[in-house]
């Protein structure tokens, strides 16, 4: 479990970044963090990794807190995929950058051999398990990253802006790879501005908005309340919104645009 | 390290020194610069930064400067160590290291208090050929972003169970392939980037571009150069003449 109790911090220019951000995010739970560029979300989750140290407050991951423990040690339990995989691509090949972790960890060969062939056929990068990851195109190296992240099978999975540079063949991979980390048990936050990439997944939204939390709850119910959102500059779903548009209020969340049609063939009635 | 980047990096400020004809405060700098190394004691050069902190204060970048002598005191101690070693004089061993630390930060009052755009007009001024100012400007410029992606790849690397701080001299020398690795491929991909930029906006296409800002020195910007010329001047002379004989 990841718990945040009152947080601040402060970033070195005098900008109050988080200001007093409480909250839980239970084991298993698939969360989203959405807002503003700004609003303090990437701040948030390095919190969770312990690269950044409260000004106030605790952040505790497994009860253990973040102050108290080295971000090597933290992320072993903890994966974070940042926004730009060039700042972590270096290695000559792309197997040996994603041994890279697992050797810090301290996996033993064979398991690494093993994990590395597993991320590199599930993020469809098997051709290029000798190539440089330096010339590899904007998304694969995202997905490169991603992988990277999988290999050593983290409690907590965080996606900081996934979706940039995919394609939408890639973006469905990513959410059917979510549900399957989702499903495993496994603690997934995702950072994105991609809302219509979230929707289908249903999670619990947090919002930010100035280093604040201003609203949290299921997609379902958070992405109607038009005015939490426009306040905090996030795009609600377009089902949503043509739902909204057309005064009609769906019983169930719809996911897919074919449900929705079917319902609203039927007049805005049944499930 | 960002709080150590803040004593070398300009921000914005409305100081009276921030607002001087740059030119002016390119020569403030110089004329400090050579008077730390014309100092011939101690006491001198506790004079001469007196005045810098004194302009420090004015610049309102006091705080900013103390980080440039937090960085500059490590090779400071360096420098009065080999000359204690060498000279065996502990008055030598001291002017060396403090003037070491009065030359940093005699030019790092210029750059802290002076923009890349007004550098560049700066380096215009002396003629220089314009790649050659361009480069140079860029080059400073990009300080700034190349410590923010230092950090962000130390983020990174950090996040994958990279360990900086452990081991011996030569771990630690290795563990830092994973951080300059990224950092030269970003840097080289951006120059190659900025390069298209600016050629796809026309950079070379005349031999002489006109200039959005022209500076023109205002009479107290004239007044502050003859003064600090004067102040130069009276130094030199003091330090050659007055001092020695009052203070033998």
């Amino acid at each position: 479990m990841i718990e945040f109790q009152d947080v601040t911090y402060v970033h070195l220019n005098g900008v109050k970044a988080l200001d007093g951000v409480s909250l839980k995010i239970d084991t298993g739970e698939t969360v989203a963090i959405v807002g503003e560029n700004g609003a303090g979300k990437t701040t948030l989750v390095k919190h969770v990794t312990g690269l950044l140290k409260p000004a106030s407050g605790t952040v505790l991951v497994d009860s253990q807190s973040t102050t108290a423990t080295s971000t090597a040690q933290l992320s072993r339990k903890v994966g974070v995929a940042f926004q730009n995989p060039d700042h972590q691509l270096f290695s000559e090949s792309v197997e040996e950058e994603m041994s890279f972790a697992l050797r810090n960890f301290g996996f033993a060969p064979e398991l690494v051999e093993q994990r590395v062939s597993w991320g590199l056929e599930l993020f469809g990068l098997d051709e290029y398990r000798k190539s440089s990851p330096l010339v590899l195109s904007g998304g694969e190296k995202k997905r490169l990253t991603l992988a990277c992240i999988l290999a050593w099978d983290p409690e907590v999975v965080i996606l900081d802006e996934p979706t940039v540079g995919q394609d939408s063949i890639q973006k469905e991979k990513l959410v059917q790879t979510i549900r399957m980390l989702s499903s495993a048990g496994k603690t997934v936050v995702v950072v994105s501005h991609d809302i219509e990439f979230l929707w289908p997944m249903q999670p619990r939204v947090v919002v930010m908005r100035a280093g604040k939390i201003v609203g949290d709850g299921p997609a379902s119910k958070l992405m109607q309340e038009k005015e939490l959102l426009d306040s905090a500059r996030v795009a609600q779903p377009e089902l949503v919104a043509l739902y909204q548009s057309l005064d009609a209020r769906p019983p169930s969340p719809f996911v897919d645009p074919l449900d929705a049609r079917r319902w609203l063939e039927n007049g805005g009635t049944g499930p | 390290m960002m709080w150590l980047s803040g004593g070398f990096v300009f921000r914005r400020g409305t100081s009276v020194y921030h607002r001087l004809d740059p030119r002016v405060k390119l020569l403030l700098s110089v004329l400090m610069f050579a008077t730390t190394l014309l100092v011939r004691s101690v006491y001198e050069l506790a004079l001469v930064l007196a005045f810098m902190v004194g302009i420090a204060a004015i610049a309102t970048v006091l705080r900013r400067v103390a980080r440039t002598m937090v960085f500059t005191a490590s090779f400071s101690v360096i420098i009065f160590v080999l000359n204690l070693v060498f000279t065996g004089s502990w008055v030598t061993s001291l002017l060396y290291a403090v003037r070491f630390v009065a030359i940093v930060m005699s030019t790092s009052l210029f750059f802290i208090t002076t923009s890349p755009d007004e550098l560049e007009q700066v380096m215009k001024t002396f003629r220089l050929p314009r790649d050659v100012v361009f480069a140079f400007v860029t080059a400073v410029r990009f300080i700034p972003v190349l410590l923010l992606d230092t950090i962000q790849i130390m983020d990174a690397q950090k996040s994958r169970g990279l360990e900086l701080e452990k081991g011996n001299v030569f771990r630690r020398v290795r563990n830092m392939i994973p951080i300059l690795i990224p950092l030269v491929v970003n840097s080289v991909v951006r120059s190659g980037e900025l390069a298209e930029a600016m050629e796809s906006r026309a950079y070379g296409a005349v031999a002489k571009p006109s200039s959005l800002v022209e500076y023109k020195s205002s009479l107290a910007d004239k007044a502050v150069a003859v003064a600090a010329i004067a102040v130069f001047v009276l130094a030199a002379y003091s330090f050659y003449y007055v001092l020695p004989a009052k203070f033998p």
